[in-house]
């Protein structure tokens, strides 16, 4: 479990439970993602990854428990407040969540134009930027129905990176992609986190590329969650790690034990 | 019976609670038409959907009930003599009652359904968290401009109704039967008042189209994000917009005769 939140902690869930239905979800779980660091968070399916992410972004409120994000508890604000903590996160959904009556351009300048004062012509030259950051050409006319998958995915991606957001959420961002372009959105990732500061929340069932991109690791499981660096992970006991990691994730988190670490798993 | 009346109690709590829930959305989109920016662009882009891609429905089931009013009232006027007053009985029939309450039923089930699946498969899709997610208000990008060319769109396709009606009964009337052309445009203008007739025409498809945007956009809204979630809403509207407007119908009439 977290401990108490710091003021490097970007985002905290404290005493969080949620149900659907009357299947629980979380109980009773803390959290705290540290600022300006990459944080993938694992767990089999329905473990609540994808829950999680949208508690942080205030589609999903909790039944009890408290979610902050940069020090503002989510609990009490209204769509027009949670709008303000939204402007600060950009999110990527697991199935892109492209507008279907828009072309890919003016999906990702829908932002730009809403938010910002910038100049069309601004405008072009940072939608542009964005899909050759994400190793997209020519498909600004293109409605999302006619990308492929992969393709979708990372027009998907250009918009949520688009307004320079403080807090990325990645929902399952590997999902889909082809290896070079597993390895394109992976250095992304890191370069925005690394170059620009953001903090990074991604859920992934993508094991090497959560290993090699990740700060801190989170692992869903049962309505709680074990946090920690690679390298204090790998130095845990606890056999839900070991279980969940299988082989090569567990040699391959052997290999860092050598390596300095943060933390251990809290 | 403990259980009935327990069921019966439920239904009645949720009943409430929906309309409650349902009298928020629709203060919620009262209160975006006037958040700038004013969504000009969606709007028109919506009224096309709605209204544009509705026109030969309506056109063509007015000019068809246009037929079968010629041949029917032709028929059973004749048995009195009064033919000649064709134009008249047309007109108003169709003016008062048959060109708002079908268009309406038609809209319902043409652009109000569409309307429906459309906001239930953003919804279903993560489209309109997508759009939350940007801090932008879903119920003023997507549900506003659909509700306002639902509403306008009403008024405008009853008139062309009427219209092909009119036109319709009068190819049967006249160019078929051999009625005087003369004869049935006087009488037509001569019984259509503009308050009692005209006015009331148009009051009755606003306030259809009211209801319809108000159903078609909460359904959506409302729905449950997969697709039985989506169809169950789609037919839901249909259905519930047909009744209200039925019902609609006859409450306008009598409170206008009053």
């Amino acid at each position: 479990m977290a401990g108490p939140e710091g003021q490097s902690d970007h985002v905290v869930f404290e005493q969080v439970g949620l149900a659907f239905g009357r299947r629980p979800v979380f109980s009773g779980l803390n959290l705290a993602f540290p600022r300006q660091k990459i944080t993938v968070v694992m767990g089999e399916s329905g473990a609540g990854k994808s829950t999680l992410l949208r508690m942080i972004g205030g589609l999903q409120r909790p039944d009890r428990g408290e979610v902050r994000v940069a020090g503002e508890s989510l609990a009490d604000l209204d769509e027009t407040a949670l709008g303000r903590v939204r402007r600060r996160l950009g999110m990527l959904f697991q199935n892109g969540a492209l507008l279907d009556s828009m072309t890919v351009f003016e999906n990702i300048a829908l932002p730009l134009r809403e938010h910002t004062e910038q100049s069309e012509e601004e405008i072009r030259r940072m939608v542009h930027q964005r899909l050759r950051d994400v190793g997209l050409g020519d498909v600004d006319d293109l409605l999302p129905g006619e990308l492929s998958g992969g393709m979708l995915r990372r027009a998907a991606f250009a918009r949520s990176i688009v307004m320079a957001p403080e807090i990325l959420l990645c929902d399952e961002p590997f999902s889909g992609l082809d290896p070079p372009n597993v390895s394109r959105i992976e250095a992304l990732i890191v370069h925005l986190n690394r170059n620009l500061g953001l903090t990074v929340i991604v859920s992934s069932h993508h094991m090497a590329s959560s290993l090699r991109m990740a700060d801190q690791l989170c692992l869903m499981r049962a309505g709680a969650a074990i946090s920690g660096t690679p390298a204090g992970l790998a130095s845990s006991q606890d056999s839900t790690i070991a279980n969940f990691m299988g082989e090569d994730g567990v040699s391959y988190l052997a290999g860092l034990q050598d390596q300095p670490s943060a933390g251990d798993p809290s | 019976m403990k259980a009935v009346v327990g069921g019966l109690g439920r239904w009645v709590t949720e009943s409430i609670a929906g309309l409650g829930e349902m009298t928020i959305f629709a203060g919620r989109i009262v209160r975006a038409l006037w958040v700038p920016p004013a969504r000009g662009a969606l709007i028109r882009s919506a009224l096309f959907d709605s209204g544009v891609l509705s026109l030969a429905l309506v056109c063509a089931s007015g000019l068809t009930v246009g037929f079968v009013l010629g041949l029917q009232l032709y028929n059973t006027l004749s048995r009195f003599g009064a033919e000649e007053s064709l134009g008249t009985a047309v007109g108003l029939s169709l003016i008062r009652e048959l060109g708002p309450v079908l268009t309406g039923l038609l809209v319902a089930g043409r652009a109000g359904s569409a309307t429906t699946a459309e906001i239930g498969a953003m919804k279903a899709t993560e489209q309109l968290d997508g759009l939350r997610m940007m801090a932008i208000d879903p119920v003023h990008f997507v549900v506003m401009p659909r509700a306002v060319a639902l509403t306008l769109v009403m008024p405008l396709l009853s008139a062309v109704f009427v219209l092909c009606g009119i036109g319709g009964a009068y190819l049967i009337g006249v160019e078929l039967l051999g009625l005087d052309s003369g004869s049935y445009l006087a009488n037509l203008e001569n019984a259509i008042q503009f308050r009692e007739d005209v006015l009331q025409s148009l009051v009755k498809s606003l306030v259809f189209g009211l209801l319809l945007a108000w159903i078609a956009t909460w359904r959506g809204f409302s729905c449950a994000p997969h697709a039985a979630g989506v169809s169950r809403a789609t037919t839901s509207t249909v259905v519930t917009a047909s009744v209200c407007i039925l019902l609609a119908d006859y409450a306008l009439t009598a409170l206008w005769a009053v």
